[in-house]
């Protein structure tokens, strides 16, 4: 048993209510430069949808990802150690611009220099690569809202795994459905891109499990972009370099949560520890696609486990960075509750950002005006739902429909106890019953309530120190880097509160 | 003066330069370490460009690569035709592959407004100098026909010359221009290494054929040191394992090789004694060879006239070969009017030497690319790939008792002629350039 402690991120998307201020914080921090307009390391896509870039999902295009093919080793989807040397000069798994958007501004200073005139003066748009004028046909959230849309909605590739007439009824409009999913980097514990990357710029922090880029090792090969499945390394095209989200390691560093989970509006994102055994991550995604959810639920470590406990002390794990992992929001969600699940996992690169599937848009189904819900089976709209429960198995359980029912079950039990203690509209046997069928029970009832609607600041971020001072510590003298590092030693906020 | 700067100069500046920046720039300057991909911004035409231009240019270095590191091996193989002819083929189609791919991304970036956005003057710079520079390389390959052959006997031996601190730029002075553009144009790019976008020619990553598909890195020292113990333990144990056996096989096979010589020494045992005589017959013969040109050389430096043959030894269609005071070859006939006509036998092209039987039209052939001299003025044939005539060579007819019978020197009016009976006993000497026949 080799124990890694990992900074793991839960995504509550019934919660998200898609107003970007998350793209938008860390826009502000991290990628408002040149070279790096067109990177959003936090973006929100509308499902159904096609995402950012165009159709990220389609690996028959991009190639991204691990290959199985049921024995053996996993190969990367993009290249073999071989080919990889032909792939520097062109790389047919890249994206470009076109797949991305040409960043633009406008030409404000026209709107105060235009001569006096009758008409109105105007700011036209103008391109941020090449400074001419140009016609905006794309954006980072381009098909924002537009689920229904033939041109954006249609092309969404987890809709093919539906029947046709489950494909008509969604673009209805009576029936029109949608969530958002923002997307940071997965922060992968089999990442691809660190597996790609042929300069070995590309690794995993041991501490925390952050992936980081190191720039000066960097060279521009661009394997990675390709190899990302889910498109979350972007090259800057100024600097011939790669960069993703950095998960905001400094802020981290100094107890506090990253820009756009401290941002969050709907208050949707959780991060803690989760120790893992990194034993098994070479063989976790041999297996099935249906498997893989629980096959990487099986790689994690029970933080109460004294056997676990004694295993981290010996690799190293300090006494507060096990004490966060206990007090993990991110552990409840994955392991104690099993509500929380990877984003397309059948990519097999372990992400280690889990999201937890959105209810409302299931449950919303309507007939005659009203909502239906049965008395006598409680669960009968998950069979006859809006957004059919396939399409939720294609983003988050490899296609596995069980899973994702499990995950509704629970989640519609928890509304249904909290409207009967306030309501008392309901038979308490019916109550139990549905409970039963969710195989939860009250308390835990109360605590996903409590956890999910009345969270504080510090029970949604349980940061473990990093003790930065260390880190600095095995590269330079700590008092010599304060200045150097540009983040002050002090802690700016106390982790408990 | 200005080939001594450009042959000897500029590649020890251009050496010194490249090796101090490129450390100096992978060192200080890491980020700057970039292949500059512009593919994000532009796909298509890069498709057509990129390939073809990196696959060509690779090729064409190869080959300038195995005959610069390998030169025995290189003229090994040269020595079987079709296999010059097809390394000869591979080349010129290498290079207009690059050709026509630097072509392509020529035209990508002057045309393309986002490729503009990010080209730099050192940029245009760079790719109008490698158009230029592939172009007289294929130039001269194919002007100069069986350029794999010639320059591995005159650019290799410059080239090593200059490592081994001797330089010796006799080999390639005498050149034509185009050829010499080209080198000029080698260490051209070696000086530019270090300052422009061909620094990413250093960045190749070879180390990726044998890492592990995972890296990962620990910050603190304490956790350092313990992942690096825990990694030998568990992760990498069975890597290790299969590394050390490797090590071990390799080894075995080593001292396997070693030991039998080993062996050898200390039992004092010898070869046996044929191959051991055979070994020091051909030792001796290396040695009598050196002493034989050192004599030549001493001679030439101390005797102001130099014997080629007696006068009845000179032939009118079959040419007598000597060595000159250059110590080149030279050729002696017997003219039609009994005089020796003596010529330089140094192709003026490159440097072959010339064949020594007359053909029917008085002519002598130079067999690498097939220049014709005429023996009478040394001019080539027209359209022969050498342009410059063979230099007439001073001699003198001596007889037994040392009196110049007849004489000439290059440029001047014929000196003593004497009656053909008087000539048969004398010999032909050669004269030193500068002084005449006493």
């Amino acid at each position: 048993m080799d124990v890694r402690a990992h900074v793991s991120v839960i995504f509550h998307l019934d919660k998200c209510i898609g107003c970007h201020t998350c793209s938008v914080a860390c826009k502000n921090v991290w990628t408002d430069r040149p070279g790096a307009e067109y990177m959003w390391w936090n973006n929100v896509e509308t499902k159904p949808g096609t995402g950012y870039p165009t159709r990220w999902e389609d690996q028959q295009k991009f190639n991204g990802g691990w290959q199985w093919d049921g024995a053996g080793k996993l190969r990367t989807r993009c290249q073999s150690k071989a080919d990889s040397y032909l792939k520097l000069f062109y790389n047919p798994n890249q994206p470009n611009l076109d797949d991305y958007y040409e960043p633009f501004t406008y030409k404000y200073d026209d709107l105060f220099t235009a001569k006096l005139s009758d008409d109105q003066p105007t700011a036209v748009p103008i391109s941020l690569i090449t400074g001419e004028p140009i016609e905006i046909k794309s954006g980072p959230n381009w098909d924002d809202d537009l689920s229904g849309s033939p041109i954006y909605a249609e092309n969404d590739l987890n809709l093919d795994k539906l029947t046709e007439e489950e494909r008509n009824q969604l673009f209805e409009v009576e029936r029109l459905t949608m969530f958002y999913l923002p997307r940071i980097c997965n922060h992968c514990a089999n990442p691809t891109c660190v597996a790609g990357c042929p300069s070995g710029a590309i690794y995993k922090r041991g501490e925390d499990g952050i992936v980081l880029i190191n720039q000066e090792k960097c060279r521009g090969w661009r394997a990675c972009v390709a190899a990302c499945p889910y498109k979350k390394i972007y090259y800057n095209w100024k600097t011939g370099k790669s960069e993703k989200c950095v998960l905001c390691f400094p802020r981290l560093e100094t107890g506090q949560p990253p820009a756009c989970f401290h941002s969050c509006v709907g208050r949707i994102r959780y991060m803690g520890v989760m120790l893992y055994d990194a034993d098994r991550v070479p063989d976790a995604m041999k297996v099935p696609d249906r498997a893989l959810v629980e096959s990487q639920r099986m790689a994690f470590l029970d933080p109460n486990d004294p056997q676990v406990i004694a295993a981290a002390r010996k690799n190293g794990i300090s006494e507060e960075f096990l004490d966060s992992a206990k007090n993990s929001p991110a552990w409840k969600y994955i392991m104690e509750w099993k509500l929380a699940l990877p984003l397309h996992i059948e990519y097999r690169t372990m992400p280690m950002l889990f999201y937890v599937p959105p209810l409302l848009p299931v449950m919303g189904k309507s007939s005659n005006g009203t909502y239906n819900h049965d008395a006598k089976d409680f669960f009968t709209s998950l069979d006859q739902s809006r957004l059919p429960l396939k399409y939720l198995a294609s983003l988050f359980s490899a296609g596995n429909v069980d899973i994702i029912e499990a995950v509704m079950r629970k989640l519609m039990a928890v509304r249904y106890f909290k409207r009967w203690q306030s309501v008392r509209d309901m038979d308490e046997n019916d109550v139990n019953k549905i409970l039963r069928e969710a195989r939860t029970t009250p308390e835990e009832v109360e605590q996903i309530y409590a956890m999910t609607a009345i969270p504080t600041h510090f029970q949604r971020f349980v940061l473990p120190p990093l003790q930065r001072e260390e880190a600095i510590e095995s590269s330079c003298s700590p008092e010599a880097c304060k200045g150097c590092t540009g983040f002050s030693l002090e802690p700016t906020f106390h982790p408990r509160a | 003066m200005i080939d001594a700067f450009l042959f000897i100069g500029l590649p020890y500046i251009a050496l010194i330069v490249a090796t101090i920046g490129c450390v100096r720039r992978a060192r200080f300057s890491k980020f700057s370490m970039s292949a500059r991909s512009s593919q994000f911004l532009e796909d298509r035409q890069l498709l057509w460009g990129s390939a073809p231009w990196h696959i060509g240019i690779m090729g064409v270095l190869a080959g300038h690569g195995i005959a610069l590191l390998l030169p025995q091996v290189w003229s090994y193989i040269l020595t079987v035709p079709p296999a010059m002819y097809l390394i000869e083929t591979v080349g010129v189609a290498c290079s207009l592959l690059a050709l026509a791919g630097l072509s392509t991304l020529i035209y990508r970036r002057l045309t393309s407004a986002r490729i503009q956005a990010v080209t730099t003057t050192s940029d245009l710079l760079v790719v109008a100098l490698l158009f230029l520079q592939v172009l007289v390389g294929l130039l001269s390959a194919v002007s100069f026909r069986y350029g794999s052959a010639w320059s591995t006997a005159t650019v290799v031996p410059y080239f090593w010359s200059l490592l081994a601190l001797q330089p010796d730029m006799s080999y390639v002075s005498g050149f034509p221009m185009l050829f010499k553009l080209h080198l000029i144009g080698g260490w051209l790019f070696v000086l530019l290494l270090p300052f422009t976008r061909l620094i990413h020619i250093l960045a190749v990553p070879f180390q990726y054929l044998w890492r592990a598909p995972q890296l990962v890195i620990w910050n603190t020292t304490r956790r350092r040191k313990q992942a690096l113990a825990a990694s030998i333990r568990a992760e990498s144990r069975r890597e290790f394992i299969k590394g050390a056996a490797g090590v071990t096989g390799a080894t075995g096979l080593l001292a396997l090789g070693v030991s039998s010589k080993a062996i050898n020494f200390f039992k004092g045992a010898s070869q046996d004694p044929e191959a051991e005589s055979a070994l020091l017959e051909k030792k001796l013969q290396r040695l009598k060879l050196t002493a034989e040109e050192r004599s030549y050389e001493l001679e030439r430096q101390r005797n102001t006239m130099i014997l080629v043959a007696g006068y009845a030894e000179l032939d009118a269609v079959k040419g007598k070969y000597f060595i000159d005071y250059a110590m080149a070859p030279g050729l002696a006939f017997k003219g039609k009017d009994g005089m020796p006509i003596v010529i330089s036998a140094k192709c003026t092209h490159l440097g072959c030497t010339v064949s020594s039987t007359l053909d029917e039209n008085g002519r002598i052939m130079c067999p690498c690319h097939i220049s014709y001299f005429d023996i009478l003025t040394g001019m080539p044939n027209p359209g022969a790939p050498a342009k410059a005539p063979l230099p007439q060579i001073a001699w003198a007819l001596v007889d037994a008792g040392g009196k110049v019978l007849a004489s000439n020197t290059p440029g001047q009016a014929s000196g003593k002629v004497a009656a053909p009976e008087a000539l048969a006993q004398s010999s032909l000497y050669i004269t030193k350039p500068g002084k005449t026949a006493a």
